[in-house]
């Protein structure tokens, strides 16, 4: 069968044709038949060979040599373990019946196969079952004439897809107690031009008259004004620490990472913050923070560009100033095995940045049952405990999210009140 | 299900009725070695060896339908029960099980005394049984042999022609007569069959 890779627009591809097992079955049973009849001298057994070598005689020569195929995703992005389709259009195969099956590619889910008795448009559902840029696999076409005695057979390539990592469900936000001057929604300490109600001061000349508050000056005799909070934007910085990826696949440490700072930087973006995000792997990238739908997807293209868990990191321990600016919140998703990353979250705590951990480790070293693999696994795990006492000791709260819960119960305690800045 | 199409007649190719043309492939398979092995006691020396051939060849058309095409994993790397699992499971799938059950059941059949109109009714599920293994093969439904219909009729109406002719008494010819008759039967057959299709597409 020849196999061709995949290309945009219409293609046209040659067709294999070959007898199908179907008529090699009805030729051994016409060819035996006959034999026996004739050794036998019965001629009964001519007559078992009747159907098959009627069947056989309705062979046809003439057969179309090449197809017509078109295929384009039906969406414009893809995110995992979500059903999508590919839109396949095929022409040319005159009255023979085609049938269409996705051979999957890796992490790959197909649909059924559909059978299309002439020229169609069909829609081959498949799903991608883990993020990362990846091909949907190939796709086969099966031509069968009216009676299955010959098969045409073609394989063509399809598209490659960059699917998104399932998002991290997060309802409620982390809100800083000191936010940086610049218009946004949330309400801060400070007076301003927002809309929610902060208290009533008397007037001062210069005061805008449409801010009396009049039952407050008719009840003390001199007018008062209302006052409002001032409505701040927050600037969120989520770390991405790709330098481990540990765990089952599709529950990996990266695999949390990914989804948790897609949920994070998404429910921010919804909420009109300004969301950056640093790539702590072997490179360290970053895009600053910034807000809407295309900013959103610079982010997302960067955390899906990271170079995964096999390379190792550099050892940044410093991040770069442009990709935190102050007084943002800092929100960290990583197992914590790296040792520049932590030496990287003590600094930028030390820089005065408020900082949360969201620890993603979910799996310990394989024990093999030995003294030394017990006491070595006991070792490891006071390592850990003793990386996150020192970020506690720091100031930095570190919380555990297992993957499979949303991120509202680890962060609910962060979330319920305004998270105090301290310096 | 999202699979759809703008064209009536399409349709998605279901799990659940595989099962039921497997099953009716074992069905057909019983039913072929049964009905040729029938009676027991009849057949010429070696019919126990070959009814035995040919139940373990319809077994194994059944189990090479019930594994299908599936790709053999990296055996090199398993233990000995695992890889010798997985070459027995290559030879299942290379070999044309169906094919050689069917030649079996025709033996079977020829071990027993002259009975043309039990080796004629023994074409239904022979016939059956290849048409199910085909649909099981190629997840069909029954509904894409209704084409055929006309021409299974007609083949099995040739078939009933060569019974007759089995069942008349012999002529009085000589020593080839029988000789004679068997490929008389079996050109009439061919020719027939041959013309049958043409007849059907003028008549289209």
């Amino acid at each position: 069968m020849a196999d061709y890779g995949y290309q945009t627009g219409d293609r046209h591809v040659p067709v294999r044709w070959r007898p199908s097992a179907h008529a090699g079955r009805l030729l051994t049973l016409a060819v035996a038949a006959l034999a026996l009849a004739v050794i036998t001298h019965r001629p009964e057994f001519a007559g078992l060979a009747a159907p098959a070598i009627v069947l056989l005689s309705t062979v046809r020569a003439a057969r179309p040599g090449r197809l017509r195929v078109r295929i384009r995703p039906v969406d414009s992005g893809f995110a995992e373990g979500h059903p999508s389709a590919l839109q396949v259009d095929v022409d040319g195969q005159g009255d023979y019946a085609a049938e269409l099956r996705i051979e999957p590619g890796e992490a790959i889910t197909p649909g059924p196969a559909v059978v299309i008795p002439g020229p169609a448009h069909v829609l081959l559902p498949f799903t991608a079952q883990r993020w990362g840029r990846r091909q949907v696999g190939m796709l086969a076409i099966t031509l069968r004439d009216r009676y299955r005695l010959t098969e045409g057979s073609t394989r063509l390539g399809l598209p490659w897809i960059d699917c998104r990592p399932e998002p991290a469900h997060l309802t409620r936000t982390i809100l800083l107690s000191r936010l940086p001057s610049r218009l946004g929604e949330h309400p801060s300490r400070a007076t301003g031009e927002g809309s929610e109600f902060v208290g009533v001061r008397e007037f001062v000349p210069g005061d805008r008259q449409r801010r009396i508050n009049w039952p407050a000056t008719t009840r003390r005799g001199s007018i008062h004004l209302s006052t409002f909070a001032a409505e701040r934007i927050q600037n969120v910085v989520v770390i991405a620490d790709a330098t481990a990826d540990v765990g089952e696949p599709g529950a990996s440490s990266l695999d949390l990472v990914l989804r948790g700072a897609t949920g994070v930087m998404g429910r921010y973006l919804a909420d009109r913050d300004r969301v950056g995000l640093v790539m702590y792997a072997s490179r360290l990238n970053w895009v600053a923070p910034g807000q809407g739908e295309r900013h959103f997807q610079r982010l997302l293209d960067l955390l899906m560009s990271s170079p995964g868990g096999s390379d190792k990191a550099a050892g940044f321990t410093r991040l770069p100033r442009a990709a935190l600016p102050p007084g943002s919140l800092i929100v960290v998703f990583s197992p914590l095995l790296d040792a520049g990353l932590v030496e990287a979250v003590r600094d930028v705590r030390e820089r005065g940045f408020s900082v949360v951990i969201i620890d993603v480790l979910n799996s310990e070293p394989g024990d093999d049952g030995s003294k030394i693999s017990g006491l070595a696994r006991r070792v490891w795990r006071l390592e850990q405990q003793a990386i996150r006492f020192a970020m506690l000791e720091l100031g930095v709260p570190v919380v555990h999210w297992d993957g499979r819960s949303s991120l509202d119960g680890p962060l609910a305690r962060y979330t319920r009140k305004v998270m105090v800045v301290r310096r | 299900m999202i699979a759809s199409s703008d064209q009536a007649g399409s349709r998605v190719i279901a799990a659940p009725r595989r099962w039921r043309t497997i099953a009716s492939v074992a069905l057909l398979a019983g039913v072929s070695v049964g009905w040729a092995a029938l009676p027991l006691s009849g057949g010429a020396g070696g019919t126990s060896v070959v009814l035995s051939f040919a139940i373990g060849c319809g077994a194994l058309s059944v189990i090479r339908l019930l594994v299908g095409g599936g790709r053999p994993s990296e055996a090199a790397l398993g233990s000995l029960v695992h890889r010798t699992a997985e070459y027995l499971l290559t030879i299942v799938r290379g070999l044309p099980w169906a094919q050689v059950t069917a030649v079996a059941v025709l033996l079977l059949e020829v071990l027993h005394r002259s009975r043309p109109w039990h080796t004629g009714l023994l074409g239904l599920p022979l016939l059956g049984y290849l048409l199910a293994v085909h649909l099981a093969e190629t997840h069909a439904g029954a509904g894409v042999l209704r084409a055929q219909l006309p021409l299974i009729a007609a083949g099995f109406g040739l078939a009933a022609l060569a019974v007759g002719v089995a069942e008349l008494p012999a002529l009085h010819g000589g020593v080839l007569s029988p000789v004679i008759r068997v490929i008389a039967a079996a050109a009439a057959v061919i020719a027939t069959g041959l013309t049958i299709p043409l007849w059907l597409g003028r008549n289209r």
